[in-house]
């Protein structure tokens, strides 16, 4: 086992070569068959990550009693890369407990979403190019978590931002495709350079882009806790984009133009939850500065509300869970914030299996309405669909934070760490409060829109909207398959944490000393408020739109101005396209005409000088043979009496 | 035998040189033009010459040698471009040949007329006298 470190680079490799292969292979030879290298790369690469993980963590393979191996912590492949002067880059692979968790929800999630789209991307005429982007994407993603410093972090990172882009516009003969990626890339850019200039603060203060160098040099004495904060605060903004939290999750939303696959994988289990990810690694900085961890716990917060409040009325199955995603990546932002790392890892895990199980049947919907995805065209597949409609609702229930389902275990220890964060002595307490009172009433938002967007897609009478046609059946088995996994995932792993701390285990040595918060064991308090608030908005929304049907237009008309806020998702676009795109549009023109009659003016003035000289001398060229011949002439006299003035002073 | 000195050969040579620049400049009839830069090469020809033997040594003779067979060459290639350039204008008139200067400037016109040719003198006519010799009828065969 302990060789595994020479065979940590193939995590990322093997997608990638895939990638190529089917890149430059797939459109003449393989093409039906262009799936099977993408499948196999991620498959190969998810045993391997399951081999880091039971490296990393000790865990006996396969029942060895009692044996706990020792655990390696952490595992480091290092290949030099750049060696200029005094700086000396590693292209470093390192895996502890953290990146070993991520890497086995990126691939594990992902080879089942791979899997999927062999059946839901059948006969689309992009089939290779589908599956080169997911490959690529899953070579990044991985790159990005098995990083050991920012540069090579960030090379990841923008790589899974060019797939997001790719893959959002897949379709991208639809208008509103290639606006929603160039949006998306726009939008997380700004958050990128945050990012990028993180990165550049950090290096110049600690003159190193390790992490643990970094985080050594950052926690030395001298250090100004000033350029910390600032650090943070960039980093924190990348996450923000990536992770599309407020005022930055814009993006999200029309990502799912593309693909249902790619929703399930890039923008609900893995790529958004880089932003996480970077917050988590990089603990050991914002512990140094409460003031920023509860900037990170105020937009966590914030998101969450914002986004379970827009879910409430939408009307896209797809776009409800979008926002869905962006109110859970803000629970795990607050859970961050808290100090709570343990809990938001776990959420990020458990948020990967249900999130990635609700998009993905939502697709299997979409697929049998012929592409209809609108809640109001249809309602009561519970029959025609039933594994759908099964596996739906075991999302929902996750979702939802039922008791006992994946979703209620993660929810409950960042609601358990924003307490307990809010108890301790520490500054800002009352603050922490606060975001644990609004994070509760967001539980029971959250319940209640996911039962909304259950109750109105498969309960009720039976309706399917004539584009639909022939579809209107269940999926095929390579599609159901794996929503039974994700389910069966989806119930199962909450489980984990609970009962044997696998993951408090894990990320021990990542937050030694750092973080006393994260509970330890359940604390049945609030547990039981957090039942309650799920429990009350489940049961809101099957009182709403089951058993009084009629109630939630009425609801609607009898606030009409809050319904359209919500529906209009609270204006957000619009206000971007007032405040930012409408001046920036406005300094576009105001530097086209600047350009146009100013600089250009000026260049033209430089032009004009030489010409102005040419001018001077213009007419000596007149064509006239013996002008020219008279000029020789003169020039030869005066050089001969200059030379003979020299030479008889 | 009292040699000729040096200066008395380079003042015939810088008389053939200055009379073939001037006629160069004044004159603008094509073939004169060409006449008048031989007659400056050949000014310059006579000076090499006189200072090869000014020296006692073969070099200046040499390149004189040079020197004619370039002119040679150049009168038969200057010679070809003057009958060419009179075929097109029908003149030997050299400002008539002011194509190659800048764009947008002016050609320059004669502010007075060129005088008209001089009228040709005919040739005397001389009255027929004598016999018309008889065409010969028998061809020799050699």
């Amino acid at each position: 086992m302990s060789n595994v470190g020479s065979y940590l680079w193939l995590i990322p490799a093997l997608p990638l070569l895939a990638a190529a292969r089917i890149a430059f292979l797939g459109p003449r030879g393989l093409r039906p068959s262009s799936d099977w290298p993408c499948v196999a790369a991620i498959g190969v690469s998810c045993l391997l990550s399951f081999w880091v993980l039971f490296a990393v963590g000790g865990l006996p393979p396969m029942g060895e009693g009692d044996g706990h191996m020792k655990p390696e912590q952490e595992i480091v492949a290092a290949h030099p890369w750049v060696h200029v002067g005094n700086m000396d880059l590693g292209f470093t692979l390192r895996a502890d407990g953290l990146t070993a968790i991520m890497l086995v929800t990126v691939t594990f999630v992902g080879f089942f979403i791979a899997v999927y789209s062999i059946g839901y991307m059948r006969d689309d005429p992009g089939y290779p190019r589908f599956f080169a982007e997911v490959s690529l994407f899953i070579a990044a993603m991985t790159l990005l978590v098995l990083a050991d410093n920012f540069l090579v972090l960030y090379a990841g990172w923008e790589g899974v931002g060019l797939c997001s882009y790719l893959l959002i516009g897949f379709w991208f003969q639809k208008p509103s495709a290639a606006d929603a990626a160039r949006k998306a890339f726009l939008v997380t850019r700004l958050g990128d350079m945050g990012l990028l200039l993180g990165i550049i603060l950090l290096w110049v203060k600690s003159g190193s882009l390790d992490y643990d160098r970094v985080f050594e040099a950052m926690k030395a004495p001298g250090m100004d806790s000033y350029y910390v904060a600032a650090a943070c605060l960039l980093l924190l903004c990348g996450a923000v984009g990536k992770s599309a939290q407020f005022p930055l999750h814009v993006w999200l939303p029309d990502a799912m133009e593309g693909p249902s696959p790619v929703s399930a994988l890039i923008h609900a289990a893995t790529m958004v939850t880089a932003g996480v990810y970077l917050v988590a690694r990089c603990t050991p900085l914002f512990v140094l500065v409460p003031g920023v961890q509860l900037v990170v716990a105020l937009i966590g917060c914030f998101t969450a509300l914002l986004g379970a409040l827009i879910a409430l009325t939408q009307n896209d199955l797809k776009r409800v869970l979008a926002y869905s995603t962006i109110s859970q990546l803000g629970y795990m932002f607050l859970g961050l914030g808290s100090g709570a790392v343990v809990a938001g890892i776990f959420h990020l895990f458990t948020h990967a299996f249900f999130k990635a199980l609700l998009f993905l049947a939502a697709g299997s919907v979409m697929h049998a309405m012929g592409g209809v995805i609108d809640l109001r065209r249809f309602s009561g597949l519970r029959k025609l669909m039933p594994w759908t409609g099964a596996t739906f609702l075991m999302g929902a229930l996750a979702l939802s934070g039922f008791p006992g389902f994946s979703g209620f275990w993660s929810k409950d220890e960042i609601m358990a760490g924003t307490l307990e964060r809010s108890e301790a002595p520490g500054p800002y307490a009352a603050w922490y409060l606060l975001l644990f009172v609004v994070a509760l009433v967001t539980a029971g938002l959250t319940a209640f829109y996911t039962f909304r967007a259950y109750l109105l897609t498969f309960e009720g009478p039976e309706k399917v909207p004539e584009e639909a046609g022939h579809h209107a059946h269940e999926s095929p088995r390579v599609m159901t398959v794996p929503l039974v996994v994700l389910a069966a995932g989806a119930v199962l792993v909450g489980f984990m944490e609970p009962l044997t701390h696998v993951f408090s285990d894990l990320l021990r040595q990542h937050t030694a000393g750092i973080s006393e918060l994260s509970p330890q064991r359940p604390d049945y308090t609030v547990m039981a408020v957090t039942t309650l608030f799920a429990l009350a908005g489940i049961a809101g929304a099957v009182y709403v739109y089951r058993l009084r049907v009629g109630l939630a237009d009425r609801l609607a008309r009898a606030a009409p101005a809050l319904y359209q806020l919500s529906l209009n998702k609270f204006g957000f676009d619009e206000m971007y396209q007032t405040f930012v795109v409408k001046p920036l549009d406005g300094f576009a023109e105001f530097c086209r005409v600047f350009d146009l009659y100013v600089l250009d003016k000026i260049v033209d003035i430089v032009g004009m000088i030489p010409r102005l000289f040419g001018a001077l001398f213009r007419p000596v060229q007149n064509g006239l043979v013996q002008f020219y011949a008279l000029a020789m002439i003169l020039g030869l006299t005066v050089f001969l009496l200059a030379l003979v003035s020299k030479l008889n002073p | 035998m009292n040699p000729i000195p040096l200066h008395h050969y380079l003042v015939v040579g810088a008389i053939l040189f200055a009379l073939g620049a001037i006629g160069f400049l004044a004159r603008r009839n094509l073939i004169v033009m060409f006449l008048s830069a031989e007659m400056m090469l050949q000014g310059v020809a006579v000076n090499l010459v006189a200072f090869a033997r000014y020296r006692g040594n073969l070099q200046g003779q040499a390149f004189t040698l040079f020197i004619l067979t370039v002119a040679a060459c150049e009168a038969a290639i200057a010679l070809a471009l003057i009958l060419m350039l009179f075929r097109r204008r029908g003149s030997l008139d050299v400002s008539l040949w002011q194509e190659l200067r800048e764009p947008g400037q002016e050609p320059t016109v004669d502010e007075e007329p060129l005088p008209p040719p001089p009228k040709e003198e005919p040739l005397p006519e001389l009255t027929p006298s004598g016999f018309e010799p008889p065409a010969r009828e028998e061809t020799s065969h050699v």
